[in-house]
């Protein structure tokens, strides 16, 4: 989030998207729902089907899965057409005035792809997708000798204040979303044209005339990320929130509501194969040394000359030599790169479902599964299934027994195929939430630590516990045997008081990080002593005097104790920032990009709601808020409120190698899809998007007999596929299900409470129906298209399934292995099945 | 349910003058459920499970988010759901409300148990069974126009929402109320909340599309101790059934009122009569000799 | 009638065989419990009333099973007596003349059957009653097992329930004053089963015209 739960008071207006924060954030939700009692706000709700965030929501909206894109980009061509956008914000703060290359080409000239794809590769060369200007990219290519280095920005962008330049990232979008007509919606979402508009009215209405005061939010979750285009979804809202003027705004913002209590953290702590801690890029085997790794991935500021650019990634260098200096300590010194080879480089996709392909294919040969239901969270789970089949061991860590440590009894398997099965299963017994101490990051960025409230029971064992002693295992062996390259193993540090159970309060101060010498502020003269704990990340040194586990969580745990931990509700400004509870990443700041509260003047937008301001005595921003800005940056020094861009304002136009699938995002879609794109017919999917080739990838078409649009989800009632072994939510939702509208029940004669069976090109799913009126029919591009909906929660293993009650089939046997080619997340929420009675 | 230190101010069956009435200063707790802020997500199902430690049951899918079709002698509450057409404008309503004892000021279980001290109301307007003096007739089930109390099959008492009468108590709001995550229910002084009630539902009239949005505290009763804010106050019986204008049934009423005195009256003065008749007429036949001729006259 | 069944004192007839008497004292002993308990759910002030018959909770469960059988007794007397119990002309006189029965001035009577008008009352008043408390009484046995759109069931059970009992009441307290006060030897041929002749010349000379009629050998 770019805002935080808490922060959802002060909004007057709310976009729920691609998520069910009331089902399924049902906790957080008590912030829309106070800003609706106290500020009278409105909710929009737009959902395949109507869900219990819809019934408290002023609008609803009901759309065809997959086509959100269509729908915001709607609304971004409202916005200009009917001029409800906030100019000032738009010229300061974002790269709308920005002139970008003649050579780019928009989908619409280009036959569905932006300029530079390369169909054979299935990929673009990126190399237009970027600003007019002088230096930088052009200079470095000319530098280079023989092999082409990658694109750069250029130092000195071209601009058009008057955002009348064709060329323009203003006039581009303005052209690219001109096809996104109402009618248009309507073809693409099955939203009818008067209920498109009212919402698209409903939203804007915040800048009706001008007005800066009001601030509306835009919050979504995996109904927007797991597509296969998830991330341009997002982008589409956060360009829509910056034509709005939304972004930075306390209420505002562009916000991912995480579904579990600490997927933030994990994402922080490098949950994804190409990130470092902190958002660190991966080192690749192309760079050579730290010293030509920091040269790839520390940007340098690219802006228009008059402005100024902050470019905080400029302190990557810190960042990453402090980070090797907590992994592997004395081993990593100046002189060896901070152990840089140490650090594995990653040579290609090693995303989730990439891994699961790797292992059907025999090239991952066992799976350390811990925290995660691999075979029931899927996609395609009949394939990991048979991957885990062919793997020759599977360790699971859990705290119950699930359907991935018994994936060799799974519906369907004889007797005879069991005993052919040779994968070796461990099953380790876990501890739960409850009986671990630790933090969680949760949705708005802030870690909470909290306390074991229970012991474990009988042999299980701590998760850390188990990763230490596997590891302490490890190192013994290269230590007795040695091996290929023991080094990155013998000299990771461990120094935890307990080192076969390291004391998660010891892991936080770590990755916190220390000064490992006497450093000193040259500015404020304060001192920090050798071995103490860093007071933030700005004290961050490249020299190696400083470690760090992750820069962004550097100020969680000082001097002064665990940050984490503090829970002072106190909340002076009234805006919901609680300062004193628990800890904030970056910086204890509770909304990002907060700079952007204010005008070019540094006054606040609403003066009714200041989160920061310019102090004119002091010559300092200063706030309510810890100001995301160089805290001494004159206003009239134009230095951009998006300081983590190295343009240092908020992206319409993404340049570069930013996404894989385009600067702007395009409506393409869904892999498996009634229709052909109305857009462009001839390119329907997302070009970059490439599909899976072993015998269990398969993917349909209508011509198939799959006619009918299916999403998953999930309910309040239950947790994942975990709850369903706890009788309190097995009684409250007793049975899978399937919701489908009453008009296609009626069509097919099917009532509530018969079994259904709905089956994809992948297999087939089994449960009661739920006939409904909370789902309608919808006309697609003219063609009447049924959609229905599958709550993902049950499986072979749980209370009712032991008792066989239910057909013991799970959700994900149903989706396909494709995934979002920049965030690598598999599409869960729009594919084509068949539905009859079972 | 619970020995809880609280005064009564009304008690089921008793003759005689009642304990605790008049003793305390008289204030009346009551719950607020603002029906157009519960996202059903059934928090407070579990938080009255768990805190009043009840024992888990057999559900059955049935074509509902709702968990079972009624509340149970071992669920006491249960969020209602029902998809609504709104006439207006045919915009679909998924209407949740959470459906469990009213507190009734005039409970029509308490008029119509026999059993002396089965169900008690307390000073502060709570109404709870004590099932260790329940005779098992369930009067109550009849007596209640809300259709709450509900029988144990196996140990024939009757159990509902207590209010968590051991909580409040202590001066703890009712466990449903603490795990409510919207703040869709509210828990204080039956004024506190008739007032937040009503600027709520004045809220809905004037900046949401609800103009008939109204709070549900029927008169019919003596007004309730759980009030709701509905978005269509003219409607309750959308919400699950909610009688528009509940009262105790008039057959209990005129049972354990004029018939009552009648009959008490009748037999009274049906034995009073027959004594005098006796004292006046005496038996029919005063000489033995009169129905038996085998003897004489002496 | 078959009086061979027992040996009679002489002047004595038969007036109730020893079925009749058996269902007499079972639909009583069942009727004087379910008074019993039903006045103790009837009154608060009367409520002490179960705890002699082994509490209240013991009452309520024994009370619809008393009912049962208090109603298969009721059933076995109307098998038995309802051709007996015809309105007949006797009847309406008798009804006209009640006020002269109730003062004891019987020599003014109009001739009464084996029953005369007021038993006969007494009677279907009683047999009724039952049928009205069987029915109510079901509905209050299982109050819930009545769904709640059949709701109405339970209302009207739970004021025909002590409505029928209350006119019961009223019988019984007459039936119990005449059989016991009021009529010297009517208690005894209940227990017996024999009254004299001359409480049958006296109350009931119709049925003793009846049985005479029908003796070859008249006792005298």
């Amino acid at each position: 989030m770019t805002n935080g739960w808490v922060d959802m008071k002060n909004t007057d207006m709310m976009l729920i998207m691609g998520g069910n924060p009331a089902e399924n954030h049902p906790c957080g939700f008590k912030w829309p729902v106070e800003a609706k009692r106290t500020r009278n706000a409105k909710i929009i709700s737009v959902d395949p089907r109507f869900t219990r965030t819809s019934a408290v929501a002023d609008l609803f909206c009901q759309i065809r899965a997959g086509t959100d894109i269509a729908f915001l980009g709607g609304v971004v061509r409202y916005a200009i057409e009917n001029n409800r956008i906030a100019k000032d914000y738009l010229v300061n703060y974002t790269n709308a005035a920005f002139i970008v290359k003649g050579d780019f080409k928009l989908p619409a000239d280009t036959d569905g792809v932006f300029s530079g794809f390369d169909a054979k590769s299935q990929s673009y060369d990126k190399s237009t997708w970027n600003y007019a200007g002088t230096a930088g990219g052009d200079a470095a290519h000319a530098a280079s000798g023989s092999a082409p280095p990658a694109p750069k920005l250029p130092e000195k962008v071209e601009f058009d204040l008057t955002l009348q330049n064709p060329n323009c990232v203003f006039q581009l979008l303005r052209k690219h979303y001109s096809r996104y007509t109402p009618e248009m919606v309507e073809r693409i979402t099955g939203i009818p044209r008067e209920q498109f508009l009212k919402a698209a009215d409903l939203f804007t209405s915040i800048r009706k005339d001008g007005d800066m005061k009001k601030a509306g939010t835009i919050i979504y979750a995996v109904g927007w990320t797991q597509h296969t285009f998830g991330t341009q979804i997002i982008r589409t809202a956060a360009m829509l929130q910056l034509l709005l003027g939304n972004v930075g705004r306390a209420g505002g913002g562009v916000n991912a509501l995480r579904g579990h209590s600490n997927i933030q953290g994990a994402t922080d702590m490098a949950g994804i194969f190409d990130n470092l801690p902190g958002y660190l890029k991966v080192p690749t085997p192309a760079d050579t040394s730290f010293d030509a790794w920091i040269k790839r991935i520390t940007p340098t500021s690219s802006k228009p000359a008059p402005w100024d650019s902050f470019n905080y990634w400029g302190n990557t260098p810190k960042f990453a030599a402090s980070y090797l200096k907590a992994l592997f300590g004395d081993a990593a010194t100046k002189q060896n790169g901070f152990a840089f080879d140490y650090l594995p480089k990653v040579d290609r996709n090693y995303s989730w479902v990439q891994l699961w392909d790797d292992m059907y294919n025999g090239v991952v040969k066992g799976m350390l599964a811990f925290g995660m239901n691999g075979v029931a969270i899927g996609p395609d789970s009949q394939k990991n299934i048979d991957a885990l089949k062919k793997a020759d061991w599977l360790v699971v860590g859990e705290i119950y027994p699930d359907e991935t440590s018994e994936f060799w009894k799974s519906p369907g398997i004889t007797q005879g195929e069991m005993k052919q099965i040779q994968t070796t299963v461990y099953r380790l017994p876990c501890a739960g939430f409850a009986e671990k101490d630790g933090s969680f990051t949760n949705s708005a960025r802030w870690l909470l630590w909290k306390n074991t409230a229970l012991p474990t029971p009988g042999d299980a064992r701590l998760d850390q516990a188990i990763v230490a002693q596997i590891f302490l295992k490890v190192r013994e062996l290269y230590k007795k045997d040695g091996g290929k390259f023991p080094d990155p193993i013998l000299n990771l540090t461990w120094n935890y008081t307990v080192p076969t159970s390291p004391s998660l309060t010891e892991v936080l101060k770590e990755v916190n990080g220390k000064a490992l010498a006497d450093l000193e502020d040259p500015a404020t003269k304060q001192q920090i002593k050798a071995g103490q704990q860093l007071p933030g990340f700005a004290w961050l040194k490249d020299d190696g005097t400083t470690s760090c586990g992750n820069w962004i969580y550097c100020g969680s745990f000082t001097e002064a104790g665990n940050q984490t931990a503090r829970r002072d509700p106190s909340d002076p400004s009234n805006l919901g920032l609680h300062p004193g509870w628990g800890w904030s990443w970056p910086a204890n700041r509770r909304v990002l990009y907060n700079r952007a509260s204010c005008d070019a003047d540094g006054k606040p937008w609403d003066p009714t709601r200041k989160q920061v301001w310019w102090n004119e005595t002091t010559q300092k921003w200063v706030g309510n808020d810890v100001p995301d800005f160089k805290v001494d940056s004159k206003p009239k020094d134009h230095m951009g409120p998006f300081i983590m861009n190295p343009e240092g304002v908020g992206r319409i136009f993404a340049p570069l190698g930013a996404f894989a699938d385009g600067p702007f995002p395009e409506h393409y879609e869904p892999i498996e899809s009634p229709i052909d794109n109305p857009l462009h017919p001839a390119q329907t999917h997302n070009p970059v998007v490439k599909r899976f080739k072993t015998p269990d990838d398969k993917y349909a078409t209508p011509k198939d007999g799959y006619t009918v649009v299916c999403t998953t989800y999930r309910l309040t009632e239950l947790y994942h596929y975990w709850t369903k072994n706890n009788p309190m939510n097995v009684q409250l939702v007793p049975e899978p299900f399937v919701e489908i509208s009453a008009q296609m029940a009626d069509e097919m004669g099917i009532k509530g409470g018969e079994k259904v069976k709905v089956s994809s090109i992948r297999g087939e799913y089994i449960a009661k129906a739920m006939v409904t009126k909370r789902i309608k029919s919808m006309m697609i591009d003219g063609k009447k298209v049924y959609q229905i909906g599958i709550p993902i929660h049950q499986g072979y293993r749980g209370i009712k399934e032991d008792e066989g009650k239910d057909a013991r089939t799970l959700v994900n046997l149903l989706t396909p292995t494709v995934f979002d080619p920049n965030a690598y997340t598999p599409e869960f929420k729009g594919f084509l099945v068949k539905l009859e009675r079972a | 349910m619970s020995q809880a230190i609280l005064r009564v101010q009304k008690i089921s069956g008793h003759a005689g003058s009642v304990p605790g009435e008049g003793t305390q200063r008289e204030y009346t707790v009551c719950k607020l459920i603002d029906t157009t802020t519960c996202i059903g997500c059934k928090a407070c199902e579990v938080a009255c499970m768990e805190w009043n430690d009840l024992p888990f049951g057999e559900t059955v899918f049935d074509n509902t988010y709702q968990t079972m079709p009624e509340t149970r002698w071992n669920y006491w509450n249960l969020i209602l759901f029902n998809e609504h057409v709104r006439e207006e404008d045919g915009s679909l309503m998924w209407l949740m409300r959470k459906n469990q004892c009213m507190h009734c000021a005039e409970p029509g279980c308490l008029a119509a148990c026999p059993a002396d001290g089965a169900i008690v109301q307390y000073t502060n307007g709570i109404v709870d069974f004590q099932q260790a003096n329940c005779i098992g007739c369930g009067y109550c089930i009849t007596g209640c126009p809300f259709d709450i109390p509900k029988m144990n099959p196996k140990t024939h008492r009757v159990f509902k929402c207590t209010l968590c009468t051991d909580r409040v108590s202590e001066g703890l709001e009712p466990a449903c109320i603490k795990s409510c995550p919207t703040g869709c229910l509210h828990f204080g002084s039956k004024d506190d909340m008739l007032d937040l009630a009503g600027k709520r539902a004045k809220q809905l009239r004037e900046h949401s599309n609800f103009p008939h949005a109204g709070v549900y505290d029927p008169p019919g009763v003596g007004g309730t101790g759980v009030i709701y804010v509905l978005h269509d106050a003219t409607k309750p019986e959308i919400y699950g059934g909610l009688p528009s204008d509940p009262h105790v049934p008039w057959t209990v009423k005129l049972w354990k009122g004029p018939l009552k005195w009648l009959g008490n009256v009748a037999m009274v003065g049906g034995l009073i009569g027959l004594f005098v008749h006796y004292l006046r007429f005496g038996p029919k036949a005063r000489e033995e000799e009169d129905i038996n001729p085998s003897g004489g006259k002496p | 009638m078959n009086k061979s069944e027992q040996i009679l004192p002489h002047g004595h007839l038969l007036r109730y065989a020893l079925k009749e008497r058996l269902t007499h004292w079972v639909a009583a002993g069942a009727y004087i419990y379910l008074l019993m308990t039903g006045l103790a759910f009837w009154s608060p002030w009367l409520f002490w009333v179960a705890v002699i018959f082994g509490g209240a909770p013991v009452s309520r469960m024994l009370h619809p099973w008393a009912g049962l059988i208090f109603f298969a007794a009721v059933w076995y007397m109307y098998v038995m007596w309802a051709p007996q119990m015809k309105h007949t002309d006797v009847d309406k006189a008798w009804w006209k003349a009640v006020r002269y029965y109730s003062t004891n001035q019987d020599d003014k009577m109009p001739p009464a059957g084996r029953y005369n008008a007021g038993q006969k009352f007494l009677f279907w008043g009683f047999f009724w009653s039952a049928v009205a408390l069987l029915a109510s009484g079901v509905v209050l046995w299982f109050p819930e097992y009545i769904p709640w759109n059949l709701r109405f069931l339970r209302y009207i059970s739970i004021l025909i329930h002590p409505a029928a009992a209350l006119f019961t009441i009223g019988l019984f307290l007459i039936h119990v004053y005449m059989g016991v006060f009021a009529e010297r030897g009517a208690f005894g041929s209940v227990i017996r089963g024999d009254v004299s002749i001359a409480f049958a010349k006296r109350y009931h000379p119709g049925w003793y015209k009846e049985i005479v009629g029908e003796s070859s050998t008249p006792r005298k």
